[in-house]
Formats: C-alpha cells, sequence, structure tokens
C-alpha cells in the first residue's frame, strides 16, 4: 500500500512538472497558432541564468524573478527578431524555424555556462512528510511545484477568458487580417503571446530545475513529455495541459513502478498512450474546436 | 535530439625539443634514435599518434570527462622528459556525448582521418560496443577500454586487438558478493542496476554468492531521471543493505531520492558510481544547505582498484599530484584524473614493450607477452595474455566516511566465472623515476 502510495505520489509531482511544461505550450498555441519547439531551450536558457545569481549568492526568489523576466524579454526577442520573418509564411516554417532556435540556444547556454551537470536549489525541503509511521514521496518542493502551476494556470484561464486583451490575442492567432480589420494590432499581440509563453516556460524550467540536475539539454526529454500532455489535452486548453500532465506523469510512474524493466519502457509508454488518446479523441481530451490544424 | 556539441577536444602538441640524444632518456627499451622510422600508421620518427573517445558533455560527462584530462597531463609531462623512444605522444581525445552513434562517428574520424596508431581508454560500454568491430576489423589496437564490461578481454579470437583495463564488473560483484555473505549474512539485499551489461555483469557476479540473500532487482534506464518508483519498491521490498551498479549521477539521485522517501538502508556503491568527491559536489546546491555536501554517502561503502586522491601519503599519488601540478590544467587532482594517468601509465609501458619501432601487430602481442607481469598504480596485476585480455583482476573495498575513504578489506583477486577469491599477497608497485615505467621490449 505504501509502495502504491509513493509510486502514485512521484506520478502526481512528474506529472505537474509535465503540465508546467505543456502549459507554456498551449499559450503560445493559443496565441500564435505555431507550436514553439524553441521553448525548451529557451526555458533551459533562463534557468542557468537564475542559477548564475544563486551561485552568484542572491536568493531563489531574486534568481526566480530576474529569470521570469529575462523569459519576457527572450521571448519578445526571438518573436520580433526571428518568428516575425516567417510568420504569415506557411506554418511549416515558423515549425523548423522554432526547431533550429532549439539547437541554436542550446549551444549557446553550452557555451557561456558550460556543460557540465550542477545541481539547483529549491527553496523548499526535499523530505517528504512525515505520516504516521511512514515518510511519503511528497516533499514540500513538491506542494510549492503543485502550487505554482495550479496558480499559473489559473492566471492563464482568466487572461484568456475574462480580459480583453486576452481575446484580442485569441483573435490575432486565429484570423490576422479579421483581427487587424477590427482594429487589434495584431503585430503586438503576437509579441506579447510569445513574451507570456515565454515566461510561462521559464517558470516550468525553473519548477523542473528545483531539486535535480541542469545541463544545457536538460530539458531534452521533458520537452518530448511536454508536447504529449499538451496534445493529450487538446493544445487549446490550459485545464487540458494540466489534465493531459498527470494523466501522462501518473500512467508513467505506474508503468516505471509495476512493470517488469519498466524504466526501459518509459518513453514507449508515452508513444503508447499518445496514440490511444489521438485515436479516440483525434482532438484531444479538451479539444474546444473540431478545426484544429497544423 | 542531443546536440552533437563541436567540443572536439583536440590537442596537438608543437614537437617540443626533439631530443633524440640516444632514447635512453626516460624512454627505456634500450635501442638508437637514430634509428627510429615511421613504422606504422600514426608512427613517425618522433611522434606516436593516439586517439580516444569520451563523454565530455551529457550525462555521463561529469567525472567522465575528467579522465582524459588527466591523461593528457601525463602525456605533457611524459613528452617534456622526452617521451616513449624519442617519440612524443600526441593524444587527441573526442566527444561522444555517451551516444553509441557519435562515438561510431568520431572514432571514423580518429582511424580514418586523424590516422592515430591506437585508440586508448574509449569510455563506455553501449558506445565502445559501437566501435569494437570496426577496430578490430581495420586492425586498430584498442587498449584499455574504459569500461568493466566482460566484451572487451574474454574473447580475444573474435576481438583480438581489444583490450580490457580495469577491474570488470562480474570480478567486482563476486568480491562485493562474497564480502555481504561474509559480514552480513542476516542483510535483506536489495540490488539498484543499470538496464545494461554493467547491471547485468554485477548482478552474475553478486547472485554467485548471495543469491538467497538478495530481496528485489531495480532498474533504472540512463536518461530517465526518475528513480523514484526503483528506490521506493526497494524499500517496499524491505531490503536494508542496497548495492549499486550505477554511474554517478545516479548515484546523487538514488541518495535525494532515498532521502525524500525517508529510506536508510547500508548503501555499497560499486566503483564505478562512489566517487565522494564527485557526488559531493553534485549535491551540495540543494536545498541551500540542508543537504550538506558529501554526507549523505557517510558510511557508504565502495570499492577500489586504483589509489586515490583522498590518500595523500600514497606515492603513486604523490606523483600524480606532481604531475598534474607541472602539466594539468585546470581545477584539482581527483580520482577521475588519476584513472586517466594509470591508463596512460600502462599505454606507456605497453608502448615500451612494443620496441623502438612499434608496429600495431607488434604492439598487441607486447600486451600479451608482457602485460600480466607489468606492475603500477593499479592495486592488482592484469590478466593479460594469448587467452585473455581482461584486465585488472583485484579489489579492495572501502567505506565513505566524511570525504575520504578508509580500507576495510585489503585487495583480493578474482576472475570470471567460478573463480575463487583470494587475497593478493603482493606489495604495492614502486614509483619509477619522474613517473615514467621503463619496460624492456619484447619485440623483436
Amino acid at each position: 500500500m505504501q509502495y502504491f502510495v509513493n509510486v502514485t505520489l512521484t506520478g502526481l509531482t512528474e506529472g505537474m512538472v509535465y503540465s508546467a511544461f505543456a502549459l507554456a505550450l498551449v499559450l503560445i498555441w493559443r496565441s500564435t497558432r505555431i507550436v514553439n519547439f524553441a521553448q525548451g531551450s529557451m526555458a533551459a536558457a533562463t534557468t542557468f541564468i537564475a542559477l548564475a545569481l544563486i551561485q552568484a549568492g542572491q536568493s531563489y526568489w531574486v534568481a526566480l524573478i530576474v529569470a521570469l523576466l529575462s523569459g519576457l524579454l527572450l521571448g519578445a526577442i526571438v518573436e520580433r527578431v526571428v518568428i516575425r520573418r516567417v510568420e504569415g509564411g506557411p506554418e511549416l516554417n515558423a515549425v523548423i524555424v522554432t526547431l533550429g532556435l532549439f539547437v541554436a540556444i542550446q549551444a549557446a547556454i553550452a557555451i557561456v555556462f558550460g556543460s557540465a551537470f550542477q545541481s539547483f536549489p529549491t527553496p523548499f525541503g526535499l523530505e517528504g512528510f512525515q505520516v504516521g509511521d511512514n515518510r511519503i514521496a511528497l516533499t514540500p518542493n513538491s506542494v510549492w511545484v503543485i502550487a505554482a502551476v495550479l496558480v499559473t494556470m489559473a492566471l492563464l484561464v482568466v487572461l484568456f477568458r475574462f480580459t480583453r486583451i486576452g481575446l484580442a490575442m485569441r483573435a490575432s492567432a486565429f484570423g490576422q487580417e479579421v483581427a487587424r480589420l477590427l482594429g487589434v494590432r495584431v503585430g503586438r499581440m503576437l509579441t506579447l503571446g510569445w513574451a507570456l509563453a515565454a515566461v510561462v516556460g521559464s517558470l516550468a524550467g525553473l519548477l523542473i530545475a528545483g531539486g535535480e540536475f541542469v545541463y544545457p539539454a536538460y530539458m531534452d526529454s521533458l520537452i518530448v513529455f511536454g508536447f504529449v500532455a499538451a496534445v493529450l489535452g487538446g493544445l487549446d486548453s490550459p485545464i487540458g495541459a494540466i489534465v493531459g500532465g498527470l494523466i501522462l506523469g501518473l500512467a508513467l510512474s505506474y508503468v516505471s513502478g509495476y512493470v517488469e524493466r519498466g524504466s526501459a519502457l518509459v518513453n514507449v509508454a508515452a508513444l503508447v498512450i499518445l496514440m490511444v488518446v489521438l485515436l479516440v479523441r483525434p482532438g484531444g481530451l479538451f479539444a474546444s474546436s473540431t478545426a484544429r490544424r497544423a | 535530439m542531443t546536440v552533437i556539441a563541436a567540443a572536439t577536444a583536440a590537442s596537438t602538441l608543437a614537437a617540443c625539443g626533439g631530443s633524440d640524444d640516444g632514447g635512453g632518456d626516460g624512454g627505456g627499451g634500450g635501442g638508437d634514435a637514430s634509428a627510429n622510422e615511421a613504422s606504422d600508421i600514426g608512427i613517425t620518427e618522433d611522434s606516436i599518434k593516439l586517439g580516444a573517445h569520451f563523454p565530455l558533455t551529457g550525462v555521463a560527462a561529469p567525472g567522465y570527462s575528467e579522465i582524459p584530462t588527466g591523461a593528457q597531463a601525463y602525456f605533457d609531462c611524459l613528452n617534456n622528459e622526452g617521451g616513449v623512444n624519442g617519440r612524443t605522444i600526441e593524444y587527441i581525445y573526442r566527444d561522444d556525448a555517451y551516444n553509441p552513434t557519435n562515438t561510431s562517428q568520431v572514432v571514423n574520424q580518429l582511424v580514418l582521418e586523424d590516422e592515430v596508431f591506437a585508440i586508448v581508454g574509449g569510455l563506455g560500454t553501449p558506445t565502445h560496443s559501437a566501435v569494437l568491430d570496426f577496430l578490430n576489423s581495420e586492425g586498430v589496437p584498442d587498449l584499455f577500454v574504459s569500461s568493466g564490461s566482460l566484451l572487451w578481454g574474454d574473447d580475444p579470437e573474435t576481438n583480438p586487438y581489444t583490450f580490457g583495463w580495469q577491474t570488470d564488473y562480474e570480478s567486482e560483484g563476486k568480491i562485493i558478493g562474497d564480502y555481504i555473505a561474509e559480514n552480513f549474512p542476516d542483510a535483506q539485499v536489495g540490488l539498484f542496476l543499470q538496464d545494461d551489461d554493467f547491471g547485468e555483469d554485477g548482478e552474475a557476479g553478486i547472485r554467485e554468492y548471495i543469491d538467497d540473500q538478495i530481496v528485489a532487482a531495480e532498474r533504472y534506464t540512463p536518461g530517465n531521471t526518475n528513480v523514484g518508483p526503483q528506490i521506493a519498491a526497494l524499500q517496499a521490498a524491505g531490503a536494508d543493505f542496497v548495492v549499486g551498479f550505477n554511474v554517478p549521477s545516479y548515484t546523487a539521485l538514488s541518495q535525494l531520492t532515498a532521502l525524500q522517501l525517508g529510506y536508510d538502508p547500508q548503501w555499497f556503491y560499486s566503483n564505478v558510481g562512489s566517487d565522494p568527491t564527485l557526488v559531493g559536489s553534485l549535491l551540495n546546491n540543494f536545498s541551500q544547505g540542508q543537504v550538506s555536501d558529501a554526507s549523505l554517502l557517510d558510511g557508504a561503502l565502495t570499492t577500489d582498484y586504483l589509489p586515490t586522491v583522498d590518500e595523500p601519503d600514497n606515492p603513486w599519488v604523490q606523483e600524480f599530484q606532481r604531475i598534474w601540478d607541472e602539466c594539468g590544467g585546470d581545477g584539482e587532482l581527483t580520482n577521475y584524473r588519476i584513472y586517466g594517468m594509470s591508463q596512460a601509465y600502462t599505454t606507456v609501458q605497453a608502448l615500451q614493450a612494443a620496441g623502438q619501432n612499434p608496429t600495431r601487430d607488434g604492439l598487441v602481442e607486447a600486451i600479451e607477452i608482457a602485460g600480466g607481469d607489468w606492475e603500477g598504480p593499479v592495486l592488482a596485476p592484469f590478466r593479460y595474455s594469448e587467452d585473455s585480455h581482461m584486465g585488472t583482476s583485484g579489489m579492495s573495498i572501502s567505506r565513505v566516511t566524511g570525504d575520504t575513504t578508509e580500507e576495510v578489506v585489503p585487495v583480493q583477486l578474482t576472475d570470471i566465472g567460478d573463480a575463487e577469491i583470494e587475497p593478493f599477497d603482493g606489495e604495492m608497485a614502486e614509483v619509477p623515476e619522474n613517473g615514467i615505467p621503463n619496460e624492456e621490449s619484447v619485440i623483436d
């Protein structure tokens, strides 16, 4: 029983991390209709900025704020300087450009910060809570991760559903021409979308890094799981991203914990889950529109 | 999608003041320098080109990326003393990021473009397996693979050019199993294994001695950093003694996960994953002091087949310290650098034994004839012969206390299969002048 609880809690925490990353993907998809492969290395870049600050003696929270702000800046710059050139062309072009960015940014991190493994501190403890005689696999740090992701999701829901700017962002993403005719400043909205997505991505990067090891490619496997989680949830819905992440995290943890040599099967299991969901519900679990493209 | 890091560390040594004053200058082997010839690919009158592949980036880079820097320092100091028979060593090592696809590529480059004489110390079981056939079919000596897999040495007929070097994982497993059977007969043993040859060989060895004591065997896949389910399973199975055949970053991960679960068994990490300094440096950032450096590993057991940096009185460590200070780069002398230097030492022994004008086949023959008698920093003798290309055969057992280790069981010898475990009755070898061996040529 205790084993089941621990495997479940491990899956829950991992799942929340996938959710955090999926949220960033959903955000950029909703505001620009582009799948951003560079998200992972952009988040890694800001995580390394935060780590440099912490190692220079700053507190975790200062580093967190600086990382989020540099994410904002990085997102805006990437959109203005790189993505703007290919926007409006075939959608595939933009996606391929983000793939190129992914590799380029990762290489830049290695050049600036080196490629060594480094541990990344957490603001909260890494020892599990005591329940009765047992310690369970839920740590103060996992609670912080879960809370941060849920708050971020709530903020995104509010932004898109209840604010004019959220509406304008969605309009710009769906139909640039129409939005422009209606007076929406589409260019600015796209920049804002990228900037915000990069902020959420930076947060995800920091949450993932806490209590783990970072190196320039540390986001690689999470990019895959984050994408799977986002697609599971429908790519369109912040709640879907959370649910997708949790389902994936739990399922992978059970595979790893209960299947013989499960650790090796985790990546395969992610693919199987993705295929099954897409066969049953091609739009993902929480898809709002049937006319998904790309 | 790993970035194929262009971090190719090639070191080109300017011909350093060619000392062709009659090969006696630390060169050993005797002979007349004027007789130096370009006797084979990668050999010129005044240089020998050696190649290697190491993970300088990626998941296996912590620790392992330091090995070639140790070897480089050793060769640099050797070159300052005149090299081997008046030839300087040109050592080229390239990054494969512990990815077999990259290994094939960089080894192709080393053999076909750089035209090295031999590959020395290529690291990793999955990585080096990818180039095993290539090197043997090309007839390139493949010396002293940095891995304890049985693949490199137990079948010299199939792989005549390949030699192991460190203690193989099966022998290590046997020595660990024997120790547990004698000292912890009531322990319920759990195994934490890397899911490849490394874990399998170790498990096979350990099961020869304590099969009935093992209550769980959990496997992790390198790259999947969530070991929560595996550690929780060991805890659930009631294991109070855990043996890990894992790489250093997974030592840190297993310790962190155990801390999270409040799981506190007696740990025994095999040599590969146990470096206290490295694991401590991996852990020390966490929780801003809540997890302090190596203290998590305190009391853990491990094995050794080389002297370590925490033995400042050991003459080999003192000599390696001198070499690192004089010829090394940034950073401290570490156990990984000692490993690289020791491997370089054995390499020089092989080159000396191969004579004034070595050939690739002659080098292999020299190791088979003389390698079993070589002494050096390695604690126990090598098993090299025509029938076996296995490396050293013995290990000591030690306990981590703080940042250092103390010996629990002195060196014991064994071999793969049903060979017995025996205490080693030899002495520690003396350090030769300048840390340069002086082997006679065994090739006419």
